[in-house]
């Protein structure tokens, strides 16, 4: 079942000024199973707030629909069951972490029955119930992180959305959330993970997004995206410079790694062959040759740079 | 209409706390326990009969004159706790709604089940009510101090907290507008002190300039900017006055403010229901 459903939603900010007018989103379209654990990646200014922010009515899209558990996001209510850990979240600092939960539970709508036992565990959880009494004015950037994490289970949400969740965690800590966010899917819970660090979303994402420049540049299983195109590690015995190394890789996309290797990345093993054999119609042999898998990281990067080639050349 | 409430009410609890939490709202406490404390130990040293005979008066109704001098010494206390009572409640949540607008803190309170008019409602509510305890602490401390010392008890003197509380919710409506546009607190406390300072008191007394002003036009605008414009000038003079004799005449200032405040949250409502955050 489709838990989020994003129809075209485009988002102008200061449409009216010429300075400052900026696309956020563009026409993106998405839709996320349930019990999933999606993530949304791109570079810094991509859109991947404002996208969250849109499903939670906090920014209004300029145009396009999009729906949550199959009710519109304008309906206040679906956030009943939403959880929400927000970038740099400032929670009031004249509450403990205990009031923190309690207060943010009992505006989501839960019960007073039974709240006390869910604060103590989820506290204990994400490692803050010794802190419980402590005021949020005095707790570290970690701490507020994994007080937010406990926040956005509070109300034992079918969908979470969270925004660079190990943010200012330490490697132990992110561990323990990549363990809690598991054990949350496996309860059949659905989370929508912004995030940069894309070693992390490898270990726990089962779908990925790529998100540049407001814009959907790619989609689908971690799997696929990190093998889709692979790219082959070939040493040749003359310099890449050579006119004749020019002359037999025109028309195929390469990259230098120094004077005698190139990476190239090929669609079809077909194509990775006419290489190979247009280097020896020239007399160049063929000293190693390697495939290399690529990571989701380096497939990022390369994605990125990309499309804004594409963009610059045109 | 359950979920509705406790919204509402979930935001004035939050606003409560917040305003608690912080030094300027203990100040406000402090100084007006401070007024209570100093007021009666001036009382305390007054003697009663000698106070009478200061006025010249031989005690032969008692009662009515007793009265009279209360009167006025109630208008000496009254008058300045209206001022000093609205410039403290002002300074004191100015700062609620740009707080509350502050990245990082406003996203958790809209991802919320929580419609943007409950927020300004419970805003709105909670400000007031803050004031309301405060200004009730104030009111109802001076009036059981004279209560003992002269042994009377009357109600009018009451008054002044609804009267007080009320001026107050206007120009807290336009702190709530202003924080939402402009998400500065500095700002909005200016605007309503001028308000409360200046325009206000002139616009009472337009007719009063009007022998100066040639154009019928002026008049027109003048006439036009008093009936907008919060009348706390007016509302003062009447808390005075009710306070003193228990009557309200003229009921046009409270019903033009009242209306200006109801105008006031309904647009911040809508603007706040538009913006990004
Ligand atoms: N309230 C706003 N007003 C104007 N522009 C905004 C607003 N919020 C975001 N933007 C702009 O929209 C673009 C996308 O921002 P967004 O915060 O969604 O990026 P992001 O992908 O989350 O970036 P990061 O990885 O740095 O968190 C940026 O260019 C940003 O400047
Ligand atoms: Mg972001």
């Amino acid at each position: 079942m489709n838990i989020i459903t994003i129809n075209n939603l485009t988002k102008i900010f200061n449409p009216n000024s010429k300075s400052s007018r900026v696309t956020a989103l563009n026409n993106f379209s998405l839709t996320v199973n349930e019990s999933t654990i999606f993530g949304l990646l791109g570079p810094n200014g991509a859109g991947k707030t404002t996208l969250i922010k849109i499903l939670l009515g906090i920014v209004f899209p300029t145009s396009g629909t999009a729906e949550i558990l199959n009710k519109k996001i304008d309906d206040y209510l679906v956030r009943k069951h939403v959880g929400y850990l927000p970038e740099n979240h400032k929670f009031p600092l004249y509450l403990t972490g205990e009031d923190v939960l309690k207060y943010y539970a009992q505006l989501s709508g839960c019960s007073k029955e039974g709240l006390q036992e869910k604060i103590d565990s989820l506290l204990k959880l994400v490692k803050m119930y010794k802190w419980k009494r402590t005021k949020v004015k005095s707790y570290s950037k970690g701490m507020m992180q994994r007080l937010g994490l406990a926040h956005a289970l509070i109300a034992d949400p079918k969908i979470i959305f969270l925004d660079e969740p190990t943010d200012g965690v330490d490697p132990l800590g992110r561990k323990e959330i990549r363990d809690i966010l598991l054990e949350l899917k496996s309860e059949g819970k659905t989370i929508f993970l912004n995030s940069h660090l894309l070693s992390e979303v490898e270990l726990v994402c089962d779908r990925v997004a790529i998100l540049h420049k407001g814009s959907l540049v790619r989609e689908g299983t971690v799997v696929d995206i990190t093998t889709q195109k692979e790219i082959y590690e070939i040493k040749i015995n003359q310099k890449l410079d050579s006119e004749i190394v020019r002359k037999s890789t025109e028309g195929f996309s390469f990259s230098q790694k120094d004077d005698y290797t190139l990476h190239l990345k090929v669609e079809s093993p077909e194509q990775r062959d006419k290489l190979l054999d247009k280097f020896r119609q020239n007399g160049i042999s063929i000293e190693a040759m390697l495939p290399l898998k690529t990571s989701l990281e380096d497939m990022f990067i390369n994605l990125i740079h990309e499309t804004d080639n594409r963009e610059d050349n045109e | 209409m359950n979920d509705i409430m406790r919204n509402i009410y979930l935001i004035t609890i939050l606003t409560l706390r917040e305003t608690f939490s912080r030094k300027i709202f203990i100040a406000f406490f402090a100084i007006s326990t401070l007024s209570l404390i100093t007021m009666g130990i001036i009382l305390a040293s007054v003697d009663v009969e000698s106070f009478m005979s200061f006025f010249g008066q031989k005690a032969q109704n008692n009662e009515i004159i007793l009265s009279e001098i209360l009167s006025g010494l109630k208008l000496m206390i009254v008058s300045p706790l209206f001022g000093f009572g609205l410039f403290l409640s002002i300074f004191s949540v100015s700062s609620l709604v740009p707080n509350m607008l502050e990245k990082g803190n406003i996203d958790l309170l809209l991802s919320k089940p929580v419609a943007r008019y409950q927020i300004i409602i419970g805003k709105f509510l909670g400000g007031t009510l803050v004031v309301f305890i405060n200004i009730a602490y104030l009111v109802i401390g001076m009036w059981i101090l004279f209560g003992i010392k002269f042994g009377i008890w009357e109600t009018a003197f009451l008054y002044s907290i609804p009267m007080i509380t009320f001026t107050f919710a206007v120009l807290y409506s336009l702190i709530i507008i202003v924080g939402i546009l402009t998400k500065s607190s500095i700002l909005a406390m200016m605007l309503s002190y001028i308000i409360f300072i200046i325009i206000s008191p002139i616009l009472a007394f337009r007719e009063n300039f009007y022998p100066l002003i040639d154009s019928k036009a002026t008049e027109i605008i003048i006439d036009v900017l008093y009936y907008i414009v919060p009348k706390t000038s007016e509302l003062g003079t009447q808390m005075s006055d009710l306070s003193i004799s228990g009557g309200i005449d003229d009921f046009q200032p409270i019903l033009t403010s009242l209306a200006f405040m109801i105008l006031i949250l309904y647009f911040s409502i809508i603007i706040f229901n538009k913006k990004d955050y």
